[in-house]
């Protein structure tokens, strides 16, 4: 069992007399081995606040919330402890500015690993590795983390949660900010990573071709409100999407309008470009 | 860690809020002066009594006065005792015996087990500080079975008890006028109304401009360093630091992941804010044009008739 939201709202107070109501009535599963989901919605639909209740960071202002089988309520618990949870689920937050903080990226990563009191040498030894995995090599372990480039720092800050192992990895935009070709490794390190562990993993993104080349299921937020959780399969064969702020994936639009403009007898839901290219050819000849 | 922000602004309408922000000010300092002229509880009660009545006709809500007040509880509790306890002056009210002993020692660590106890009615938190302060009393001058250490003597005089009335009250008052001031004033208003009334410190080489810029951009950015800080305290919890417990070694680690990263943070945002400011065409030490100029209206004439009468009448009674 892993994280269960059930009719869960959250509100941030805005000043003394106001809300804003950030999620509404979220009911959601997420299984603690095997998924594979990404959050979608446009700016401000609530993404990040719905991440952070993953690993108890935010505790609903109404609705419950279990995670990995501890009730997590609006009130805060003297006996639940909330840091062992995150210890479960590791969150990836949106900025790297804000986690990152020692004078070398080895420290920075073996913190996490020495918070949950794993011994000094095994965190050395666990730095190096995810380092690796991140596709960073080891020259970076001396380095300032203040002084590498944003897509570095976001492999950094990556590195820092996967080094004490969560069972499920939340990621808030690991994305954003990298080339073309950082993104699909990235994507394919989330993969790789889920292929050898079976950790479940979370993916807020705002890069439709990602959800539909890698996701199992797409989880679909607008206005705090949870509209459309299936596959991307399903998801993307539906019409007007346009309308909640999300836009098809380039190979369904290129296809599409392909198949309009020259009537082609095309299917145009494939995920990835080599799959359009063939059926493309199929369809010219 | 929102609620401790000093700019409590609270948007509303009624004549506070129409005023100039240097009448409002300069009628607080004024004001105080009055309020430190006054002599007897009678008369400082009556201030209070026509503040409640301006309170009322401008339209402000006292709980939300007084619920700003609660952190400066403590204080006006701290001063209150004070007062009772070392002002031996007047008439002799109350005199007693105390006895510190084995009896009375366990007696106190028994009340403040059940004051412990009783802590979670938040509701009532300050009728039990009261009954438990109540209570040690007791326990010192009833309770003088077994071993005894030593006795002293508590006693109360009439001096004591008129001054320690009359401070509260007094610092109730102050506290107050200055709640308004905050209430009913924007942060950008008040810097301002204070640039405005320091000008004429040009004469000594003070340039109240850079002052009051200085000023409005610290009140601007404590919400947002608050923000950043809540942030980047949820980025570390996510890496398991535990900022409520833990070894004293741990904690220190923990509090520099939070240090570290506020600087860097503000120091960026810092630089961000100077270049956004430059690319604007903003010229240190030029003359500045406002969207408000600040104006003198007619509730600010009858606010400053009210206050200056004010003040002559606390004058005349000092005088008398
Ligand atoms: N600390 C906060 N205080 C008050 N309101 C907040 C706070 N954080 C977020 N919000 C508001 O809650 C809403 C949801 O914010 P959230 O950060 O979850 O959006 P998001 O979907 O992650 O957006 P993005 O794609 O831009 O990251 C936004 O409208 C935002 O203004
Ligand atoms: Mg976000």
């Amino acid at each position: 069992m892993g994280i269960r939201f059930q009719e869960v709202s959250f509100h941030y107070p805005q000043n003394q007399l106001t809300y804003y109501q950030a999620i509404a009535n979220i009911t959601l599963d997420i299984e603690s081995k095997n998924e594979f989901i990404c959050l979608v919605g446009r700016t401000g639909s609530g993404k990040s606040t719905l991440a952070q209740h993953m690993n108890a960071l935010l505790l609903p202002t109404s609705g419950t919330l279990e995670i990995f089988g501890t009730k997590i309520t609006a009130k805060r618990d003297k006996k639940t402890n909330y840091n062992s949870l995150r210890k479960h689920v590791g969150l990836v937050f949106q900025f790297p500015e804000y986690q990152l903080f020692e004078e070398t990226v080895e420290k920075d990563i073996m913190f996490g690993p020495l918070n949950f009191h794993t011994g000094i040498d095994e965190a050395k030894e666990i730095a190096r590795e995810t380092l690796k995995l991140v596709g960073l090599d080891e020259s970076y372990l001396n380095r300032n983390p203040f002084n590498l480039s944003g897509g570095e720092k976001k492999r950094v800050a990556i590195a820092g949660i996967l080094a004490f192992d969560p069972d499920i990895l939340v990621l808030d935009e690991p994305t954003s900010g990298l080339d073309p070709r950082g993104k699909t490794q990235m994507m394919e390190l989330f993969k790789e990573i889920q292929d050898k562990t079976g950790k479940s993993i979370i993916i807020i993104t705002h890069d439709m071709d990602l959800v539909y080349e890698h996701a199992s299921r797409v989880v679909v937020l607008y206005d705090g409100e949870l509209i459309y959780d299936e596959s991307p399969k399903a998801l993307f064969k539906r019409e007007g999407l346009e309308k909640y702020h999300l836009q098809y994936p380039s190979p369904i639009r290129v296809l599409k309008d392909l198949k309009e403009r020259f009537d082609l007898d095309l299917d145009i839901y494939q995920r990835n470009l080599s799959d359009a290219v063939t059926a493309l050819k199929r369809a010219v000849k | 860690m929102r609620n401790i922000v000093i700019g409590q602004y609270l948007p509303g309408s009624g004549f506070f809020y129409k005023m100039d922000p240097r009448t409002k000010i300069m009628g607080v300092i004024i004001m105080m002066v009055a309020i430190f002229l006054l002599e007897t509880i009678v008369q400082l009660a009556i201030a209070l009594a026509i503040g409640i009545v301006l309170m009322i006709l401008g339209r402000l809500s006292i709980i939300r006065i007084a619920r700003g007040m609660r952190p400066l509880f403590v204080l006006l509790i701290f001063t209150f005792f004070f007062q009772i306890l070392f002002n031996r002056e007047g008439e002799l009210y109350l005199q007693e015996s105390m006895t510190v002993s084995l009896s009375s020692i366990g007696g106190i660590i028994l009340l403040t087990i059940i004051w412990r106890l009783l802590a979670r009615f938040k509701r009532f938190r300050f009728f039990l500080l009261l009954a438990y302060l109540v209570g040690i009393f007791f326990a010192f001058s009833l309770l003088t079975y077994g071993y005894t250490f030593t006795t002293f003597t508590f006693s109360i005089y009439e001096r004591g008890v008129e001054m320690s009335v009359f401070v509260v009250i007094r610092l109730l008052v102050i506290i107050t006028l200055s709640t308004i001031l905050t209430l009913t004033t924007k942060p950008t208003d008040l810097t301002q109304g204070l640039e405005s009334l320091l000008r004429p410190l040009k004469i000594i080489g003070i340039r109240s401009e850079d002052f009051a810029l200085i000023i409005s951009i610290s009140l601007r950015y404590i919400p947002t360093i608050l923000d950043e800080a809540n942030k980047i305290m949820a980025a570390q919890a996510s890496r398991g630091a535990d900022f409520q417990q833990g070894k004293l070694k741990d904690k220190i680690r923990q509090i520099i992941s939070l240090l570290v990263p506020m600087f860097i943070i503000a120091f960026k945002r810092s630089e961000d804010l100077a270049d956004a400011m430059e690319t604007r065409n903003f010229v240190p030490g030029m003359k500045r044009t406002r969207i408000h100029e600040l104006a003198f209206n007619m509730t600010d004439a009858f606010a400053s008739l009210f206050i200056l009468c004010s003040l002559a009448a606390s004058i005349v009674l000092r005088v008398l």
